[in-house]
């Protein structure tokens, strides 16, 4: 809505000189009308009793005027770059012109990556049949975190779902798309946070990208770690704000930023604008943690709107899953016992205001929510445009998620055998030293590194000694030095030996190069609470050893 | 297992004898319909007892032959507790004869066998596109529509001006506080407080059920002016004429919903992970390679949001140095992902070939701004059907500018997908354009195919290069097993398959004198081969040999054209194509918007509706936006005229020209409206 606002303020240029013109030709056009004498007699003794009236009816005119502009891009023929031509160089000039091919052919490495993809024959869990072999084996890639995938309980209120409501929603929200399995939902993701209120999105990718364009605007200020994830990215970019980085998951680095930026603003009287900061609570990129008290202190110190995804880490931890804010035990809502306020939209602090999160991965369905206050809420309602403009998820799609949330909330047991899982892995392979782990020890989602030759520079993360890493730029001062070729190369040969032990893992597939700044190749060993300890045991040995065969071999 | 002689499950099938609204004509198995005729007469007993009780029937018993056949009772078709319904909404005014065998529940699937009330989606081969004229209003309607939105804004402004001296805790979150900047200042949200607020009751209505032709509104109440609403806890069931539910899929019932049933025992409801990451199952290999069947392209990749489809992929196929044109109209996914794309953009007048033609001659040969270099690929964005408009793309002439112009050319058939075209096939298929000759063609299947997501369809190279490029394919969840076998499905029924009796999985149907057809692969638009479903999927007869499908297909074409046609004749402005099941009718006034929406959702066959206004139209242009389905029946539309007929005397909407009927000789000689020439509007 404001979007289009603002390209009609751009439009108002041309305007003028339009309007001397379309003076003419309304002019004319007025005196064609069958009885335009007598009104342009009635306005000429109109003006004359009152010419306020007048007035009234000019802003009318100029009103009318602007709407026809708006939303009309006219060739920008007053440009000084504009050459003119004839016609007939014009039609030379289509005539030579050759774009380049719509698609380059796939190089036999991108045919080679896309051929390793893991292909699932029928059901998706802890112990799925390969496509292509036909073998059943250990699962450790995707989401299943919570292990939800294949539940009884969960497909039984999914088929009861389907026959009361069919499958698609078959609309966008504000066009009876609203179905109340959808509230429901919302209510309980709300509860479940203890937020005020929470939104639904249809696509757990798609909700970060849209809830930050619909708060930061241009000339906000979006302070965010340089190792966010592609949706962060994407959702900065489309925002058009004023960006600034810190080290990634460095708050001394943060608080180095928000303390320059305070100056700078001071120096220069800069008026008030919104501030953002824009962070993770587990890493998709590496599985580390972000230090959510910490970062909420910083938050309020200097008085920013925090937005934080926890797509990876909604569902994985905290005790019963709730994510971060149950592990680190901080109320993320507000205190629902004040009073009432008198305003319905009475700002209430909350200590994380956005709160991202995926009920595709955290609760083995498919979309995305983002949980806050009613107001935060309410404005994404209007302006967020991945909501406004997208069907409803399939309404069979949130009663599944719903009862995700009963499991969780009733079976604390899962969130403990996940823990439970994750430390047993963990504790065979943190202690290799062909390789690196830089995921949080609670981490159900965790990255493998290959350990860096001896004689390149150690860089431990987030420890970046010396001066500090220049803001605006997303690249750090002493970046990471790798060869990622090699490094995918040895660590698919790790997962291909894996997987002739019938332990299903994968490298984290990047968009190498449309990253802001590439990753690290890795391995993504996710786990799940519905492998016993033996199967992690099993899984984890497996691991360590095409690791040590692999990159043993390199030594 | 070939076929044999009849077994037991031949005379009490799992799905009943599944001729949709056809007469069933008399076939070899004379076992299973004797069964389902002596069923149908007893229900009908049964209904009719009920009804002369006065009772509200909890079912509509002698319609609802659902998938399963001794299920059927029991079904909550019409939810307890739904208090306020219309007799005409779940039951046919012409009770099915005997002979009639539908498999669907009136209230989702409206049932018509009337022949006549069909029509073929075609572009007459041969004649010229003429360009859609869109009407306009008599000038005291356009002047007085400046005038509301005049009062609205000053009103709005005293009122904000007043309510701020005298109730400043209204506006604190739209002020700085505590030294953070609002949200929205009170300036930037002016028009959704001031305006949009006074109706916000037409938006966002809370429903229940199926979007099926009739939906369940939860109504709502609110007692602060719109900023809250309180549900009442009244059920009511309007007509849909809003829902994108082109050819009917949005059914708990029948074929559709029984693959869906299937898919979750056997899948579970989630894919688990991003489909490189190991969240890619055998069912998106199948649905992937029959979306390209049924569009008639290479391969295809399916997306798990539709507006994601748009938003991730248009920048792995455009970069810097390239050039996107675009409709003005275009949907806001495009713009989304063209923005992310960091191509240049320029936009041409909405379905203007002459803007097109010029601004293709001028970005050609100025090439890129400032240095003049020639543009690395121009990408040409249109919509197959635009969404607010009802217009349709001119496609045959775009294909002529693409030979001279080089071009790609990309179509979001988001709307056009199954709604148009002989086979369904969207707007290629509705001109009669080879699909191969277009580079990219998307679409959603949230719309005609009762689903969600999206897909993109291509040659192979293209195809490839955006698994290897596109965000979502790297880093979005996978689209879910339930949705996938509603795609299959839905798809499969519009296509019909070959061969079209089951050879193995449920042979004991099949009769003897029923001979199997060979399995051979069908140029487009053909038939989808057997084999490409997955083998698990056991589709209804009359799904498999097309029939349904067909009967879809050509029941919207005649919903949309009736409809469109008989507003016209009443004397409304509607703009769009013919063919269109996007029917916009223009009220002008915003005023005029909530009361046309309240009379409806309160007439006496309560209809909803989709108002809409500036932003998503232009300021002036406020409409009332009528989504027409396969699944109303001739009498919806009747009444839907009649309602309207009604509702635009009330409101002075009848500003339109050329010749009016009344609506006795519209309702009357609907058929004969349906298939008029169309006199050249000039
Ligand atoms: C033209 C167009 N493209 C894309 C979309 C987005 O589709 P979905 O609702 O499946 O996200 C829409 C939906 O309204 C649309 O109209």
């Amino acid at each position: 809505m404001s979007s289009a606002m603002a390209s009609t303020s751009a439009n108002l240029e041309p305007l003028f000189s339009f309007l001397a013109q379309s003076y003419t030709t309304i002019e004319n056009g007025f005196n064609r009308v069958p009885g335009s004498a007598v009104i342009a007699r009635y306005v000429r003794s109109s003006h004359q009793n009152d010419p306020g009236r007048t007035l009234l009816e000019l802003v009318l005119a100029v009103f009318a005027i602007w709407t026809l502009l708006q939303s009309r891009t006219r060739a920008d023929k007053g440009d000084r770059h504009f050459i003119q031509f004839s016609e007939k160089e014009v039609d030379e000039l289509v005539n030579e012109w050759t774009p380049e091919p719509l698609a380059e052919p796939l190089s036999p490495q991108e045919q080679a990556e896309l051929d390793s993809i893991p292909v699932i024959a029928g059901a998706q869990g802890p112990r799925p049949r390969l496509a292509n072999t036909g073998k059943t084996v250990l699962n450790f890639t995707g989401t299943n975190f919570t292990g939800l995938a294949g539940n009884d309980d969960i497909k039984n209120k999914a088929i009861e779902t389907l026959r009361k409501y069919g499958l698609g929603s078959c609309g966008p929200p504000g066009f009876y798309g609203t179905v109340d399995v959808h509230m429901d939902l919302e209510r309980d993701l709300a509860d479940f946070l203890g937020t005020e209120s929470t939104i639904l999105y249809s696509q757990g990718f798609s909700t970060v990208s849209s809830v930050i364009p619909a708060f930061a605007k241009r000339g906000d200020i979006v302070v965010a770690d340089r190792g966010v994830n592609f949706a962060i990215q994407k959702g900065i970019q489309i925002s058009r704000s004023t960006v600034r980085w810190f080290d990634h998951n460095d708050l001394k680095s943060l608080e180095d930023v928000l303390e320059g930026i305070a100056k700078e603003r001071k120096k220069k009287k800069a008026p008030l604008t919104k501030m953002f900061i824009v962070t993770e609570g587990i890493f998709e990129k590496d599985g580390q943690m972000v230090d959510l008290p910490k970062l909420i202190e910083l938050k309020y110190k200097y008085k920013y709107r925090l937005i934080l995804d926890e797509s990876i880490s909604f569902g994985s931890v905290g005790r019963t899953g709730r994510g971060l804010t149950e592990l680190f035990n901080v109320p993320v809502g507000v205190d629902r016992s004040a009073k009432q306020s008198p305003s319905h939209w009475e700002p209430q602090a909350s200590q994380v205001d956005m709160l991202i999160g995926s009920v595709a991965n955290g609760l083995a369905s498919c979309g995305g929510f983002c949980a806050g206050s009613k107001y935060v809420v309410y404005h994404q309602r209007i302006n967020s445009s991945a909501f406004v403009f997208s069907a409803s998820m399939p309404p069979l799609l949130s009663v599944s998620a719903s009862e995700g949330i009963n499991i969780l909330r009733n079976t604390p047991s899962i969130l403990s055998t996940l823990q439970e899982n994750v430390r047993t892995m963990r504790s065979v392979l943190d202690r290799l030293d062909c390789i690196t782990i830089p995921s949080h020890p609670a981490s159900a989602m965790f990255h493998i590194h290959v350990r860096s030759a001896p004689n390149a520079t150690l860089h431990l993360p987030g420890a970046s000694a010396g001066k500090p890493s220049n803001p605006n730029s997303i690249v750090p001062r002493d970046p990471q030095q790798f060869d990622i070729e090699l490094e995918e190369r040895l660590l698919q040969e790790v997962v291909e030996e894996a997987l002739s032990q019938g332990v299903l893992i994968t490298r984290a597939r990047r968009l190498r190069a449309q990253e802001m700044v590439e990753a690290r190749p890795s391995i993504r060993v996710a786990v799940s609470a519905a492998f016993s300890k033996k199967e992690c045991e099993k899984a984890a040995n497996v691991i360590k050893a095409a690791l040590v065969k692999v990159l043993g071999k390199r030594r | 297992m070939p076929a044999q002689t009849p077994s037991p499950m031949a005379i009490n099938p799992p799905s009943p004898t599944p001729s949709m609204f056809r007469k069933k004509k008399s076939s070899s198995s004379l076992g299973p319909m004797s069964t389902a005729a002596s069923y149908l007469s007893a229900v009908r007993a049964a209904d009719a007892r009920a009804r002369a009780r006065g009772e509200t029937p909890l079912a509509t018993p002698a319609l609802s032959l659902s998938s399963s056949v001794t299920a059927s009772s029991e079904d909550t078709i019409l939810d307890e507790g739904e208090e306020s319904y219309s007799d005409m909404l779940t039951y046919p005014s012409v009770p099915p004869t005997s002979e009639q065998v539908y498999t669907t529940v009136h209230s989702e699937f409206g049932h018509c066998s009337n022949d006549e009330y069909k029509y073929t989606s075609q572009h007459p081969p041969g004649k010229p596109v003429k360009p859609q004229v869109e009407q306009d209003p008599p000038y005291y309607v356009l002047f007085t529509t400046y005038i509301s939105y005049i009062i609205l804004i000053v009103f709005g402004h005293f009122r904000d001006f007043f309510r701020k001296y005298f109730n400043p805790g209204e506006f604190k979150h739209l002020v700085p506080h505590d030294g953070y900047a609002p949200i929205t200042s009170d300036f930037d949200s002016f028009y959704t407080r001031r305006l949009k607020t006074r109706i916000d009751d037409c938006f966002s209505y809370p429903v229940t059920g199926v979007a099926g032709r009739t939906i369940v509104l939860l109504e709502r109440d609110s007692k602060d002016y719109n900023i809250t609403f309180q549900p009442t806890g009244r059920k009511v069931r309007a007509l849909n004429i809003s829902s994108y539910n082109y050819l009917g899929f949005a059914q708990a019932r029948g074929g559709c919903a029984d693959a869906v049933e299937e898919s979750i025992k056997r899948y579970g409801v989630s894919a688990c992970g991003t489909r490189r990451e190991g969240g890619s199952l055998d069912l998106h290999s199948q649905a992937e390679a029959l979306v390209a069947n049924f569009v008639g392209q290479e391969d295809s990749l399916i997306c798990s949001m539709g507006f994601a489809t748009n938003s991730t992929i248009i920048p792995a196929l455009v970069s810097k140095g390239c050039l996107v044109i675009s409709d003005e109209l275009n949907h806001a996914s495009i713009r989304f992902g063209v923005r992310l794309s960091g191509a240049n953009v320029r936009m041409f007048k909405h379905n203007d070939m002459k803007d097109l033609e010029n601004l293709l001659k001028e970005v050609i040969s100025q090439g890129q701004p400032k240095t003049h270099r020639p543009w690395k690929k121009i990408l040409l964005i249109v919509e197959g059907l635009f969404s607010m408009e009802g217009t349709m793309t001119n496609l045959p002439a775009i294909m002529e500018f693409k030979k001279k112009y080089k071009f790609y050319l990309f179509i979001d058939e988001a709307h056009s997908i199954g709604a148009l075209g002989p086979h369904g096939r969207g707007v290629a298929d509705y001109y009669g354009v080879d699909p191969r000759s277009i580079d990219i063609l998307m679409g959603t299947f949230t719309k005609s195919f009762g689903a969600a997501g999206g897909y993109i369809s291509g040659s192979k190279t293209v195809i490839d290069r955006l698994r290897v490029r596109s965000h979502s394919h790297a880093y979005a969840e996978a689209m879910t097993p339930p949705v996938l076998a509603q795609v299959i499905a839905s798809m499969a029924s519009i296509m019909g398959v070959t061969p079209a009796l089951p050879t193995s999985t449920s042979a004991g149907t099949i009769t003897k004198s029923r001979m199997i057809e060979p399995e051979v692969k069908e140029a487009y638009p053909g038939r989808a081969l057997a084999s490409s479903l997955p083998s698990w999927m056991d589709l209804p007869p009359s799904v498999r040999d097309g029939t349904e499908g067909v009967d879809r297909l050509r029941r919207i074409t005649f919903n949309s054209r009736y409809l469109h046609r008989g507003l016209e004749k009443l004397g409304f402005i509607v703009y769009g194509h013919d063919d269109s099941p996007i029917v916009p009718l223009l009220i002008f006034h915003p005023g005029k918007m909530a009361p046309f929406h309240r009379l409806l959702r309160q007439y006496s066959t309560p209809i909803v509706i989709v108002v809409v206004a500036y932003p998503a139209t232009p300021l002036i242009t406020s409409r009332v936006r009528f989504c027409v389905s396969a699944a109303h029946t001739k009498e919806d539309i009747d009444t839907v005229l009649e309602a309207c007929d009604y509702v635009g005397e009330v409101l002075d909407l009848k500003h339109g020209e050329g010749e009016r009927w009344p609506l006795e000789r519209i309702t009357s000689s609907a058929v004969e409206l349906v298939h008029m020439e169309r006199p050249s509007r000039d």
